[in-house]
């Protein structure tokens, strides 16, 4: 006790919950329960239709398609237990009371699928990787960026040192993008790290044939209780969604990710193609207005346009029931999440109200105007990002916009284009998703240091949102590691966001699998990617 | 016709000046198709840096950018870049792939033998779907006649995403009879060839049936038959034969389309081709990979005419009289066939 007086423990305890993860074999959170008798043996199809990653070590970059893969070979030091961390590859950890450093007891029976022992030299190697500007990590860099140095203290004790207190951290060293990859074979070539990267998942990439498909082989030495059932996974890129849906039902494959919602109402729990429901964390799919541009700098016409859109009426018949509208700026499976709905019903009265309140007259093609200028707003949709569900809603939201008086011209452009019309301000409306784990996305999306571009013309405050109370509370939630005062100064961040009117959440970031009833024991993890880890297969 | 003559006198000359002109072609016909392909992706707005880093929930840091920028090549002046480009392309290197970190010559070489057999198999099946509809129409009434042709206009503007998604549904979905998408067996070829195929087939048929028409009323096909040659044997041997000549020169123009409807068939039957990869390189501005396909696509359909019109030549036996180098009728003429020696 004397000792805790200079290093407190933190979430040490393996609980049962974390047990149960242990025995899985997936640095994961929840599972997919089955009560038939394990069979072992046989090879898994995999078909996704998210785009083929570039490199499949998810340092690099740092996207969800690599995560879906790389949660079948990567590990990660800490895993999510209903949004809290609980211990994988690290066993235990200490935060001092500064909060400025961050100590890791490893796991010391773990092994990299080439046979370099994991250990606190493997776990700096990581650290060091994704901070090294030449590895052009994203992802992973903005999540670890409170580290400035990361230190083996023994073998299996890494400290690290952070240049502010970071409570989010922990959470953040549960994502792929940070996983522990082999330093052995972080030494080769990026080229060839990027073709065959080494973990100690249950699984590990043995072929990459670019535009087909990636052959993983079972880790018979994975260091869960449970050894991975499946011989193997077959990952297939099907972009085409007809083709990869026709392919589950003929059952020439066994999952499918990006399913339609037409393919999710056709599914049950009884058929033989069920649906696996996994919400991203982190922000929910929601439109930012532009505060900090045009029209939308006035609030009352940023309420307006809030007030004048009809959601409901299209989520309903556009997701056929398979989506839920969302009051929270937060993922439904972020613990942290405040929703209100009060904030966001249907009136184009008040629309109109507000509309002719701050002069907007109706003009003669039914568009307002106020100086000779048109209330206009523009919306660049990523057609990459957008499914075409929600791309329609977008249009329904533009006809109800223009029953009260404001024209929305949406413009659907390719990833590329899209990026170069926010980089240039040229939006007032914006749906971005984003996913990382933990409600410290809101510093990321709504800090005001996050309106500064970097060089690359890029910013993730797209609200523009500039207020430096939130800004505030948003570096305080940051720094403590006291959860009930966390939690509360997320709620007061929320309410912020939300009464400001530069955010109209939609639903949760869809993320819909399907798979044949034939396979059972999927799991997902901390940022909703299923695992095969401890799946089997009952052809 | 008389420059024809010289021509004629001079021999295998004027073959060596034929495969000159058409070299030369060839290579002007490359080069602009690599011009063009640079201004277009740079007409695009958008970063390359970004979308070669970016990603749908991954934001760049600023240190990525500019490693990217200056690894690639993005920072400097643009007719830089261009002749940059053009160089490496003279000298043979295609450059590494931006989205898949590989050089494009090793992407394909794995890419093209997918799409060649897909254009290929497409190709003989359309030819065998036309000869058999040619012979059904022509030989089988007004009525067969009036319904083929009109299949064949239907088949022929029929587009690609639409009849795939159809054969899926039914003959893999409903019957099972063959997989929904591309295995690596034989019968999974079926269905992607099947769809390639039936369009080219359309136009094919229109051509080969007009053909056939033309010289059933010649007075060579009356003169076969009145010989004792059957049905069978006046279709297969002479009536064909003569209707072949335009159909050779449109499967080279059939080829083109096969490899254009790669683009599609390939992403919905989920076949590691060029026309799939063509799609990712688009999408994410990678500049290397859309010329090498771009190139590639433009080489083969360069080959592939010289080749239609050697064919041509050879196979036509009037070509005796107008040798290669000259610019004659890209045509074969209707009503006098290649057996007009028989009257």
């Amino acid at each position: 006790m004397i000792l805790d007086s200079v290093q407190k423990t933190a979430t040490a305890v393996a609980g049962a919950a974390a047990l149960l993860l242990v025995l899985a074999g997936c640095t994961g959170g929840g599972a997919a329960t089955s009560n038939s008798t394990p069979i072992d043996g046989g090879t898994l199809v995999y078909a996704s239709g998210d785009a083929e990653p570039t490199c499949l070590d998810p340092h690099v970059g740092g996207n969800y398609p690599q995560a879906l893969l790389s949660s079948q070979y990567i590990e990660e030091l800490t895993a999510l237990d209903d949004g809290k961390p609980v211990p994988a590859l690290a066993k235990s950890w200490t935060t001092s009371d500064d909060g400025k450093t961050l100590t890791f007891t490893l796991r010391d029976d773990v092994t990299f699928t080439d046979g370099t022992p994991f250990d606190a030299a493997a776990v700096v190697a990581n650290i060091e990787h994704v901070q090294d500007p030449a590895t052009a990590s994203s992802t992973g860099y903005l999540a670890l960026q409170s580290i400035t140095k990361a230190t083996a203290t023994d073998d299996h004790t890494v400290t690290l040192t952070l240049s502010r207190p970071d409570s989010a951290l922990l959470e953040s060293f549960s994502q792929p993008w940070v996983g522990m990859e082999s330093p052995k074979a972080l030494q080769r070539s990026q080229e060839v790290n990027c073709e065959s990267p080494v973990g100690t998942g249950p699984f590990a990439v043995t072929a990459w044939k670019h535009g087909d498909r990636v052959t993983l082989t079972k880790n018979a030495d994975h260091w869960g209780t449970t050894a991975p059932r499946l011989d193997g996974i077959t990952w297939r890129f099907l972009p085409d969604s007809t083709s990869r849906y026709a392919a589950l039902q003929s059952g020439q494959v066994d999952v499918i990710d990006n399913a339609q919602p037409d393919q999710l109402k056709a599914a049950s729990s009884k058929g033989s193609i069920r649906d696996l429901d996994a919400p991203r964390p982190g922000a929910s799919n929601r439109l930012e207005l532009n505060s900090g541009h045009g029209v939308f700098r006035d609030e009352a016409v940023r309420k307006a346009f809030i007030a004048g859109a009809e959601i409901d009426p299209g989520i309903r018949s556009l997701f056929l029931g398979t989506a839920k509208r969302s009051y929270s700026v937060l993922s439904s499976v972020e613990p942290y999440g405040y929703s209100d709905k009060s904030l966001f019903g249907y009136s184009p009265t008040k629309a109109k109200r507000l509309l002719d309140d701050a002069g907007w007259k109706v003009g003669s093609d039914g568009i307002r105007e106020k100086d000779g200028q048109q209330l206009t707003v523009t919306f660049p949709v990523s057609t990459n990002q957008s499914v075409p569900a929600e791309r329609s809603l977008f249009q329904q939201i533009q006809a109800s916009e223009k029953a009260v008086g404001i024209k929305v011209v949406l413009k659907e452009l390719d990833l590329s284009s899209w990026y170069a019309a926010l980089a240039a301000n040229q939006y007032d409306v914006v749906s971005a998703p984003y996913t990382k784990v933990g409600a410290d996305v809101l510093r990321i999306l709504y800090d005001s240091a996050s309106i500064t571009p970097a060089p690359s013309g890029y910013f993730a405050n797209l609200a523009q949102l500039d207020d430096p109370k939130l800004d505030d509370l948003l570096q305080r939630a940051a720094q403590t590691s006291d959860t009930s005062e966390r939690g509360d100064l997320y709620e007061q961040a929320q309410k912020t966001i939300l009464a400001s009117g530069t955010v109209l959440p939609l639903y949760d970031q869809q993320n819909h699998f399907l798979y044949r009833s034939a396979v059972h024991g999927i799991q997902t993890t901390a940022v909703s990617t299923p695992c095969f880890g401890t799946a089997w297969i009952d052809r | 016709m008389r420059r024809g003559r010289r021509h004629a006198r001079a021999g295998w000359s004027a073959w060596v000046l034929w495969g000159l002109r058409r070299l030369a072609g060839g290579v002007g016909v490359l080069w602009a198709v690599a011009t063009i392909v640079f201004v277009a992706i740079r007409l695009i707005p958008g970063d390359p840096a970004l979308a070669i880093l970016g990603g749908p929930g991954s934001q760049a840091s600023a240190e990525a950018v500019a490693q990217v920028r200056q690894e690639y090549g993005l920072d400097r002046p643009v007719l830089v870049q261009y002749v940059v480009f053009l160089g490496r392309l003279a000298t043979g290197h295609l450059g590494d792939s931006y989205a898949f970190r590989t050089p494009v010559a090793t992407l394909l070489g794995q890419q093209l033998p997918v799409t060649l057999t897909l254009a290929v198999l497409g190709l003989v099946v359309a030819w065998v779907l036309a000869i058999v509809a040619a012979w059904w129409s022509t030989q089988r009434g007004r009525f067969a006649a009036g319904l083929t042709s009109a299949l064949s206009v239907t088949a022929s503007v029929t587009p690609h995403f639409w009849l795939g998604s159809v054969l899926i549904v039914v003959f893999a979905s409903a019957l099972g009879w063959v997989p929904a998408v591309s295995d690596g067996t034989a019968r999974g070829w079926v269905l992607p060839v099947v769809t390639v195929a039936v369009p080219v087939a359309g136009y094919l048929a229109e051509t080969v049936r007009d053909g056939v028409v033309d010289a059933q009323r010649s007075a060579f096909a009356l003169a076969a038959r009145s010989r004792g040659e059957t049905r069978a044997g006046l279709f297969g041997r002479h009536l064909l034969r003569h209707a072949a000549l335009p159909g050779i020169a449109l499967s080279a123009w059939a080829f083109g389309s096969l490899v254009s409807g790669a683009v599609v068939v390939e992403s919905v039957f989920a076949l590691p081709g060029i026309g799939r990869a063509l799609v990712t390189a688009v999408t994410q501005r990678d500049m290397p990979l859309v010329a090498g396909i771009a190139l590639v696509s433009a080489a083969a359909y360069v080959v592939v005419l010289a080749v239609a019109d050697l064919v041509e030549r050879l196979v036509d036996p009037r070509a005796e009289a107008t040798r290669p180098g000259v610019r004659t009728r890209r045509r074969a003429p209707r009503v006098t066939g290649p057996e007009a020696g028989a009257r």
